[in-house]
């Protein structure tokens, strides 16, 4: 998209509260983050004429959310899809807004991701019948994602000596990020010794490189550069988006290729070529936490240090805020909530805008301490660029760039 | 359509038109590990694709493979996902690399085969056996008259290339 970098932004942001018991459906967590996102922008119901999202057979479609909202659309589409979604989704409002089918896109995700369908895999899912693709790893006890994703993090640890240890440094990053966010769900500050003496879930991942699992809805809006002028918002512009990029096999992972390489492999040069930059020029990450290493996994596929040394890249100190590139400053996947990846774009948001919610004293009317120590900040000083990594697994992945 | 069959609480489905599996595990019921190999270049691919990824032919044959085969990669399950596996924990997923076609057509590729790491007589393997560059072979877990496991038990073999195994 070369030739339309910048001229589409995000305005808005809204999501619901981070829980474990919503006590209420997918549709009305979707009103919810909907109009906040709305009321964000500074747009009337009027002016949204396009909404998009994306579910695994466990949520609300959007045609059944907008009327809640007196939206009439132009546009909707619904796709199947988890992590990496967002990115793919507002790459694809921007291909709808410019075909002119719609003018302003609300994209949301809703999930009650605890209390009606664990993305893990228990419950009612655990016991579904096997066929198909699924014939290949199912019966072998490999049903979960972290059961799903678990080779390729041992088989990089064995390609390039990774440790436990350093991707541990992910989770204490994260946990202090989210000590001053205070929508998080985790708010405890985890240390890498924490991580390592927590019990085995599938080796190598111990509970705490586990994220959570909550019960959610989040939403974004996209409009044209244009139209954003005389929005509320000061305007989020989106440079770059990639999704979503797929491996060879995006059936069988562990099939194809050396299974230590994630999809980002292919994902950086299209993302990277629109925006014109290089990663050195981005100023906070949002690589996806579902695990630990899938942030680690990412960050070295997209550039940010060799391939092999995203070990010692995340155990660096450079991920946390402070550091000089922070990734997932809302405490991510793993503290934060878990939002199939939205929450990370909504966070970028805020920090280009320079309004994070944090614990700073002054935070509501946006000043800010740039004090990272607990009970603080965690509003990045001046960001310029921030770059989403998105996760769906290893075999696909979605980035988008964006500027203030 | 032959009826599901159960292994550890799940209902294997496996329906006539399933031409991907239905003859896999025929032939697994044989006690025959087969891969499909393309008519036209000769590589195999598995699991069972309906063209070839390598040259886009459509014709293809099974072929058998000796079922040996080095460990790729492994992962070791202690919170089971699934209820039929909770009394198995903890238990080993192994991925294999058949020794067939291992660097071809490029040095990434391989044929690999996802099994549990098991003693020869099925039961699952003490996991601390488990490391990347053990050798393996297959050994297979009848199910049903028309249908049964591919399962791997290490062989014996001398490891190949540098053996690592987490935290050993």
């Amino acid at each position: 998209m070369a030739n339309l970098k910048d001229k589409y932004c995000i305005v808005g942001v809204g999501e619901t509260e981070f829980s474990k018991n919503s006590g209420r459906t997918t549709k009305a967590m979707a009103v919810e983050a909907v109009r906040k996102a709305i009321l964000d922008a500074g747009l009337k119901a009027s002016d949204v004429d396009g909404m998009m999202s994306y579910q695994n057979g466990d949520s609300t479609f959007a045609p059944f959310v907008g009327p809640d909202l007196g939206i009439r659309l132009n546009f909707y589409m619904d796709v199947v899809g988890g992590g990496s979604s967002t990115e793919a989704l507002i790459g694809l409002a921007i291909g709808a807004i410019e075909a002119g089918m719609c003018k302003t896109v609300a994209l949301f995700r809703s999930m009650n991701g605890y209390t009606e369908f664990r993305i893990g895999g228990t419950g009612a899912r655990s016991a579904a019948p096997v066929r198909g693709a699924d014939l290949a790893q199912v019966p072998f006890g490999m049903r979960s994602a972290g059961q799903n994703f678990a080779m390729t993090f041992m088989r990089h640890m064995y390609d390039y000596g990774t440790t436990s240890e350093q991707v541990a440094h992910v989770k204490q990053a994260h946990s202090r990020h989210a000590v001053n966010n205070p929508k998080a769900f985790e708010k405890k500050r985890v240390t890498v010794q924490d991580v390592l003496h927590s019990r085995w879930i599938c080796e190598p991942l111990h509970l705490l490189d586990c994220c959570l699992e909550t019960d959610n809805a989040t939403c974004v809006i996209v409009t044209s550069a244009e139209r954003a002028r005389d929005l509320k918002q000061r305007p989020a512009y989106i440079m770059g988006v990639a999704g979503r990029v797929s491996k060879p096999r995006v059936d069988y992972h562990w099939a194809h290729g050396p299974i230590s390489r994630v999809a980002g492999y292919y994902a950086k040069d299209i993302v990277f070529g629109q925006a014109g930059i290089t990663p050195e020029d981005v100023d906070i990450t949002g690589s996806y936490d579902a695990f630990t290493f899938t942030t680690m996994l990412q960050l070295e596929e997209y550039g940010f240090c060799k391939k092999g040394e995203g070990g010692h890249y995340v155990s660096s100190g450079i991920i946390e805020l402070g550091g000089k590139r922070p990734n997932n400053t809302s405490g991510g996947h793993l503290c934060e909530g878990y939002t199939h990846g939205m929450a990370m774009v909504v966070e970028n948001v805020r920090q280009l805008r320079g309004t994070v919610d944090d614990t700073c004293p002054g935070a509501a009317e946006g000043k800010h301490t740039y004090d990272y120590s607990p009970g603080k900040c965690r509003q990045v000083k001046d960001p310029e660029i921030t770059m989403n990594l998105g996760w769906a697994m290893p075999a696909t992945g979605s980035a988008l760039i964006m500027r203030k | 359509m032959p009826q599901p069959v159960t292994y550890r609480g799940m209902a294997l489905i496996v329906p006539d038109n399933d031409t991907e599996w239905k003859e896999f595990y025929e032939h697994a019921r044989a006690h025959k590990l087969v891969v499909r190999k393309c008519k036209a270049c000769g590589l195999m691919r598995y699991p069972a694709l309906h063209a070839c990824p390598w040259c886009m032919d459509l014709g293809w044959t099974w072929q058998e493979l000796s079922g040996k085969g080095t460990i790729y990669s492994y992962e070791i399950v202690h919170h089971a996902i699934q209820p039929g596996f909770k009394d198995a924990t903890p238990y080993c997923t192994v991925l294999v690399e058949m020794d067939e076609q291992r660097g071809t057509p490029t040095p990434d590729e391989s044929l690999r085969i996802i099994g549990n790491l098991v003693k020869p007589d099925l039961g699952f393997e003490d996991v601390a056996k488990a490391a990347i560059g053990k050798r393996v072979r297959v050994v297979f877990q009848d199910l049903a008259d028309h249908m049964a496991l591919p399962q791997f038990t290490l062989s014996g073999e001398p490891d190949q290339g540098r053996v690592w195994r987490l935290g050993g």
